[in-house]
């Protein structure tokens, strides 16, 4: 039997809206209803004006490779190696950055253009990152 | 706002470790027993008389538990220092604010690990189907495969080398120094294995850039140290090493969870170790030129390498031109990880590192600092991070 990949829990009181904008290929980031601040990682209160509203706002799936690596020693089962973690920010808003997972050792360039993709595994969606084809 | 720390106050007076292997053959607490044990015999203390014990929230050794099988009559203060890493440094500030405070007299700081043979931490944080949860954020992170610290910090390090041109030759110095430091210390795992800058480079990739000689060892054992005020250290067996200063620090943008959520740092380059730096040497009055030896946290190469930047020893992307060959080593700059450091001796999770520290203010290192006066140490800073200056009596 083939070990499953690590898939997220989708139900955590934070988090759970992305995901389940993930399943209808939305990509979003939680924003303070009160001082506009985008507040990524996501969480019930505003950490600059403690705010308690806050709202799930569309973003446009277009990034900038920030860092990466390949990883070639495997620890789990189910991520064979070699594979690439892509760390990518947003080109609309840097200070949100969101993690990816490419098969292979990808040749890759800090702050190339990268763009998001949907992943369906299962009853799960993945927002991914890969790099715009030129 | 001007700072209560009173320098000078408080000591560490006695230093012990159990050997540092890959198979101990016996549990944690048994380990700690005969850390702590050693550690009180080095201080010329009865073990009866310890009535206050400090851990670090990854210990699966429970302060209590340790006071039992010391036999200590009646343990009226402990406490739990974390996470993981960070702690060492700041387990010691602890046990100094609890005798400060009249809440114990005699503290025995401890850390005791089978970090190879029982829990691995490299074999990564993936337990289940399903990862995250409970304000831990780790489903942003282990469903793209950034699952282990050494990924972390192999992102890290990719950014490190972007924008400041850092090279695996600097990363490789910083292990290369640590080996050589290794091979003076019998204690150390890695006493008798030789490391070139070639066998460096030769040696595989992991999670690029960085290889397997970034990676700090896995190893069974443990050290304890024992705290007291620096009046009653002075009349016991060793000579004792006074807290200067210590500090801990989360800096701002500290970031929820552990770890993987640095990568949504402002800058991922630098971490809370910036904040830490400027507390640590106003509370001591110092600066880093004072600095004779240091013991700086090295779970991989490249963590040391930002901590060096960010506590001052040079400017930020400025490692690349401060560690040359022989500034680490005895002789050098600042001679780092004496005894081999987390790369090379072993890993007691930032917890030898303060044992050695000490060696150096008492003289007794296997690569002792000649005349060193002012030695630093410092507990895992990425998320939060703790650091003492030691001096002699
Ligand atoms: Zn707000």
């Amino acid at each position: 039997m083939t070990e499953q990949r690590v898939l997220p829990l989708t139900t955590d009181h934070d988090t759970a809206p992305f995901w389940a904008a993930a399943a209808e290929e939305r990509l979003v980031v939680q924003h303070c209803d009160d001082c506009d601040l985008p507040i990524h990682l996501p969480r019930g209160v505003c950490p600059r004006c403690h705010g308690e509203r806050t709202s799930w706002r569309e973003v446009r799936g277009a990034g900038r490779l920030h860092s990466w690596t390949v990883v070639e020693h495997q620890v789990h089962p189910g991520h064979p190696t070699p594979y690439t973690s892509v760390l990518v920010e947003l080109e609309d808003l840097p200070s949100v950055r969101f993690l990816g997972s490419l098969p292979g050792r990808l040749d890759l360039e800090i702050d190339q253009p990268m763009t998001v993709r949907f992943e369906r595994v299962g009853d799960t969606t993945l927002p991914q990152w890969e790099p715009v084809s030129s | 706002m001007r700072d209560a720390w009173r320098p000078d106050t408080m000591a560490i007076a006695g230093i012990g470790s159990t050997d540092f292997s890959k198979a101990s053959g016996r549990s944690t607490l048994t380990l700690a027993a005969q850390a702590a044990l050693a550690a009180l015999a080095d201080a010329g203390l009865d073990p009866k008389d310890v009535d206050g014990i400090v851990r670090c929230d990854m210990d699966t050794v429970a302060p209590v538990a340790l006071g039992d099988a010391l036999g200590v009559e009646n343990l009226t203060y402990w406490g739990d220092v974390g996470p993981g890493g960070s702690a060492p440094a700041a387990m010691v500030a602890q046990a100094a604010a609890a005798v400060a405070a009249g809440l114990a007299s005699t503290v025995v700081v401890f850390r005791s690990i089978n970090g190879r043979s029982g829990e691995r931490y490299g074999a990564g944080y993936a337990q289940g189907a399903r990862a995250g949860g409970s304000s831990t954020y780790e489903e942003m992170f282990l469903p793209y495969g950034m699952q282990t610290p050494g990924q972390y910090f192999a992102m890290v390090a990719r950014r490190h080398m972007a924008d400041h041109g850092t090279t695996s030759e600097t990363l490789g110095r910083i292990a290369t120094a640590c080996r050589k430091h290794a091979n003076a210390n019998p204690a150390a795992q890695m006493h008798h294995r030789t490391m070139t800058l070639d066998d460096y480079h030769a040696s595989r990739a992991l999670a690029t850039p960085l290889r397997l000689f970034d990676f700090c060892l896995e190893t069974d054992g443990a050290c304890a140290v024992v705290v007291t005020s620096a009046e009653r250290a002075r009349d016991l067996r060793q000579p004792p090493a006074l807290i200067r200063s210590a500090a801990q620090s989360g800096g701002a943008d500290a970031q929820p969870g552990q770890m993987f959520p640095a990568l949504m740092r402002d800058s991922i380059t630098t971490w809370s170790s910036r904040a830490l730096g400027e507390v640590l040497f106003r509370r001591g009055g110092m600066t880093p030129q004072d600095v004779d030896v240091a013991q700086i946290y090295d779970c991989f190469t490249i963590t040391a390498l930002i901590q060096l930047e960010d506590l001052g020893f040079c400017g930020a992307g400025e490692a690349k031109d401060f560690i040359q060959d022989g500034t680490l080593e005895v002789g050098g700059a600042l001679p780092m990880n004496t005894s081999g450091g987390h790369l090379s001796e072993g890993y007691i999770h930032g917890m030898n590192h303060v044992v050695e520290a000490v060696r150096q203010i008492r003289g007794t290192s296997t690569n002792q600092v000649p005349g060193a006066e002012v030695s630093l140490v410092t507990s895992a800073p990425t998320t939060g991070g703790s650091a003492l200056l030691l001096v002699g009596a």
